[in-house]
């Protein structure tokens, strides 16, 4: 019974594959562009669900790691003179020790003390580096970083970028259904009691944090790889929170939702944005759509609603 | 005692006492973001947008006034008044029906709320720079300390403070509606339990937060640049303080914004590049020692 | 096995336990009695580290275990269930279990190991000891009350503890739940061998499966004896007479 569910499970993620990798051959540059942002912004969103879905953390600035990610990467990249290649390890390394810390200072606070003080440091972060102009170029940011040639056209990037997200959405899928996992879900439905039969709560969030801000950063090296540039704006909150909301849009119990969100937002970011300078007020009226009516989501309503027809026939 | 007096300059005292001015508008924007946060529970991201309308209010108001210091008056008492009623808008369109639910779905519904209000102000206010003028009476510089300048308008921030303290004060732990909402942040089931209307508390309470952002908004409005995006950092630094006093706890939030405000100037005053950084290891420091704020927090 | 000594804590100057004393040796099943609010829970709270006691000591097994974090509490052998029921909403039962076993088997910072691979036989056993086998895959939010105490218990028992602690077991049970419940208790104290101290306010239970009784009223000990010895003595019956609580004896 498992066994088949888990086939067709993954068979419906080799299909999904093979449709991703033969995109670019039937469609042109933007679309391909646009894929590659939508594959990198769900697995940004995938890695924040990692600690707010399954692990019950209110980890409400994440677009910090993506940040840090991406800037890891860039500076290592023009600054370092060593193999570009050490840049996407050192980016989301940077990232991840910076989880670490800012998961360190925070943990001991209870779940909206936690998010408030997390959302307030990922500023500090901001401000960092919106000032250190010597550094990370400022507001400006930087543009054109060199990379490896086979990643450097949009295809090469595009491939690079499907590769790295599958491989980084199937080891977090992994690591969600292992022993890590069932106790960090655990954690999340009842820290109290999981501090009973031994679990180590604080601890177990900790490393699920730094797992998180090294996902987070993994995107943000990707960024660097699609569009050649970052900026500061990447880390501002108000992306943070369209991150949280992606999770939510598709459905934040649900692996995939985030994903799913990502695409929802991406695309609709990029059409609605060509028709009106208001992006933001229609955003702002979809969230609060989904909050009333689709409070588990895309994903999660669709989940529903098969149950219930099953349940029906 | 004479090397002391030396050591601190005019220069810095001047710079204590314009980080003390500017002190007063955090405290009162982050004492009503923990009356809303302590009792009910809301952390409010759409408190900045207020804070950012009420600046736009005060422009418009001054300006419908012939833009003289009349104006900055008639702002005074409108703006705060034009943001309470969107507030009670938003209140029972949206908030009222969502006290039940987690956290989570109250923050992203403020968040969505302070995106529909930042594009609202540019609908309405456009993009550009906007400014207010000073009040006639509050014009000008006075010496301090042997030439420094120092302008008036900050002494009269300096005022309001700690009047606006002491109302508050007067206000939850002097009239009826501060006792029931005290008693409402402990335990709510308990107030309505006895057979007072806790959502008509609840509602009060978020306008009266709210339009102390309106009112941060118009007093701030004449020292700065009337602005989109004015929102995003006073939000930020807002949650800070509030966090640091202790949810819910106005005198945690002046204490709060007291730390923040001066760490911040005297931060700038040592290393500018970076004084910013201050003020948020301060916090640290503080969450180290004292994890759920200084002052008793309502929760 | 386990000591507990003029153990007290007390909230904003109300004195919650106050000097409280306790001996339960190996192999024993001992209540702790009262009526409400005499401390019981914040008795067991105090042992199981959730919260620090002002003074006293708990040994557990000659060793100090007195103000350690649950969780260390936990990993010397010491596993618990609660008066409220506190399992994982969203997880099934199978994996309220698993989890429990998971985390004494000390495998959960095993990243990358299926967790449908591990522990498997182990949770299994113990849901089918405590009859929760036919409900294994539902989500625990679709049980009953009665079968939500019992899983309780089986997240206790993943611990695969040395010592028990059950607070009111059978609280808010049918008489039918009651009696499997009072069964069950009786097998993990006779087949497997568990220590046990738990608290209860029906007084038929307590006499028909403890060995010894503790009575507590406002936050301290005030007899520690054998069934007969507790039934007789003077003190218990004014305690609950006096009190609010209906005497059952």
């Amino acid at each position: 019974m498992t066994g088949s569910f888990f086939r067709s499970r993954s068979a419906w993620a080799i299909a999904g594959l093979i449709v991703l990798f033969l995109f670019p051959v039937f469609f042109d540059r933007f679309y391909v562009y646009l894929t590659a942002i939508i594959l990198l912004t769900g697995l940004c969103a995938t890695s924040l669900n990692f600690v707010l879905g399954y692990g019950g953390v209110f980890q409400f600035h994440h677009a910090v790691f993506y940040g840090v990610g991406a800037y890891g990467t860039a500076l290592m990249i023009l600054k370092s003179g060593l193999s570009p290649w050490l840049g996407f390890i050192v980016g989301p390394v940077v990232a991840a020790v910076l989880g670490l810390i800012i998961g360190l200072i925070c943990i001991r606070l209870s779940k909206l003390y936690f998010g408030m003080l997390q959302i307030s440091l990922g500023s500090l972060v901001w401000a960092i580096v919106y000032r250190w102009y010597s550094f990370t170029g400022g507001d400006d940011g930087i543009h054109g970083v060199p990379l490896p040639d086979i990643i450097s056209s949009p295809n090469g990037a595009y491939y690079f970028t499907l590769i790295v997200t599958s491989a980084s959405m199937f080891v977090l899928y992994r690591m969600l259904k292992s022993p890590f996992g069932s106790a960090l879900q655990g954690i999340r439905d009842n820290p109290v009691r999981s501090e009973m039969i031994g679990v180590n709560v604080r601890l177990q969030q900790l490393l699920a944090l730094t797992i998180a801000g090294f996902f987070g950063g993994v995107a943000g090296a990707l960024f660097v790889v699609v569009d050649n540039t970052v900026f500061p704006d990447m880390m501002f909150w108000t992306l943070s929170m369209e991150l949280v909301i992606m999770c939510l849009l598709g459905g934040w119990l649900s692996y995939l939702g985030p994903m799913v969100g990502a695409a929802v937002i991406v695309l609709l970011r990029t059409y609605v944005s060509g028709i009106t300078v208001y992006w933001a007020l229609v955003l702002g009226i979809i969230m609060m759509l989904v909050i009333f009516f689709l409070p588990n989501g895309v994903l999660g309503y669709l989940d529903r609603f098969l149950k219930k027809k099953a349940r029906a026939r | 005692m004479e090397n002391l007096f030396g050591f601190i300059s005019p220069g810095i005292l001047s710079q204590i006492l314009v980080g003390l001015s500017r002190t007063v508008i955090l405290f009162i924007v982050s004492s009503g973001l923990s009356l809303i946060l302590g009792v009910l529970r809301i952390p409010n991201v759409a408190h900045g947008s207020l804070y950012m309308i009420g600046a736009f209010m005060a422009y418009s108001v001054s300006h419908l006034f012939g833009g003289g210091t009349a104006g900055f008056w008639i702002a005074l008492i409108l703006a705060p008044l034009g943001v309470a009623a969107l507030s009670f808008l938003a209140e029972r369109s949206l908030f009222q029906f969502l006290y039940e639910r987690e956290h989570l779905m109250l923050l992203l519904l403020t968040f969505a709320l302070s995106l529909v209000f930042g594009d609202l102000v540019k609908l309405v206010w456009g993009a550009e720079y906007r400014s207010v003028p000073v009040p006639f009476i509050f014009q000008g510089y006075i010496n301090l300390f042997g030439g420094l300048p120092f302008p008036i308008y900050s002494f009269f921030l300096l005022i309001m403070g700690p009047v606006i303290a002491i109302l508050l004060w007067l206000l939850t732990n002097k009239t009826k509606i501060g006792k029931i909402s005290r008693a409402a942040a402990v335990d709510r089931e308990m107030v309505g339990a006895v057979g007072i209307n806790v959502s008509w508390v609840f509602g009060i309470v978020f306008i009266i937060g709210c339009s102390l952002a309106g009112l941060g908004g118009v007093l701030v409005a004449p020292t700065v640049s009337v602005t989109l995006g004015m929102d995003h950092t006073l939000i930020m630094e807002a949650f800070l303080i509030v966090i640091m006093g202790g949810l819910g706890n106005v005198w945690g939030a002046l204490l709060g914004a007291l730390i923040f405000g001066l760490t911040q100037s005297l931060g700038i005053l040592i290393w500018p590049q970076f004084g910013i950084v201050f003020p948020y290891l301060a916090v640290v420091v503080v969450l180290i020692f004292r994890p759920t704020g200084i002052l008793r927090s309502t929760w | 096995m386990l000591e507990v000594t003029s153990l007290s804590k007390s909230f904003d100057g109300f004195k919650a336990v106050n000097n409280a004393g306790l001996i339960v040796k190996n192999g024993e099943t001992v209540a702790v009695i009262g009526p409400n609010g005499a401390g019981k829970t914040t008795l067991f709270n105090l042992i199981t580290g959730v919260i620090r006691p002002d003074s006293g000591k708990v040994l557990f097994k000659g060793e100090d275990i007195t103000g350690l974090k649950p969780y260390q509490v936990c990993r010397r052998g010491i596993s618990r269930s609660f008066q409220v029921v506190n399992v994982f909403p969203r997880l099934s039962v199978f994996e309220n279990v698993q989890v429990s076993v998971l985390s004494r088997q000390k495998k959960t910072w095993n990243l990358f190991t299926p967790s449908s691979r591990l522990a498997i036989a182990e949770t299994d056993r113990i849901l089918e000891n405590v009859g929760l086998s036919d409900v294994r895959d539902n989500t625990s939010t679709a049980l009953s009350h009665g079968e939500r105490k019992v899983l309780e218990i089986a997240i206790a028992l993943g611990g695969n503890p040395e010592f028990l602690i059950l607070d009111e077991p059978t609280a808010g049970m049918s008489p039918e739940e009651t009696s499997r419940c009072i069964d069950l208790i009786r097998q993990l104290k006779e087949k497997l061998g568990i220590t046990i101290l738990f608290c209860e306010h029906d007084m038929e239970i307590v006499f028909s499966i403890s060995d010894r009784i503790m009575v507590m009223v406002r936050g301290s000990t005030i007899i520690e004896g054998t069934c007969d010895e507790v039934r007789c003595c003077q003190e218990v019956q004014d305690a609950y007479l006096g009190g609010s609580d209906v005497c059952l004896m």
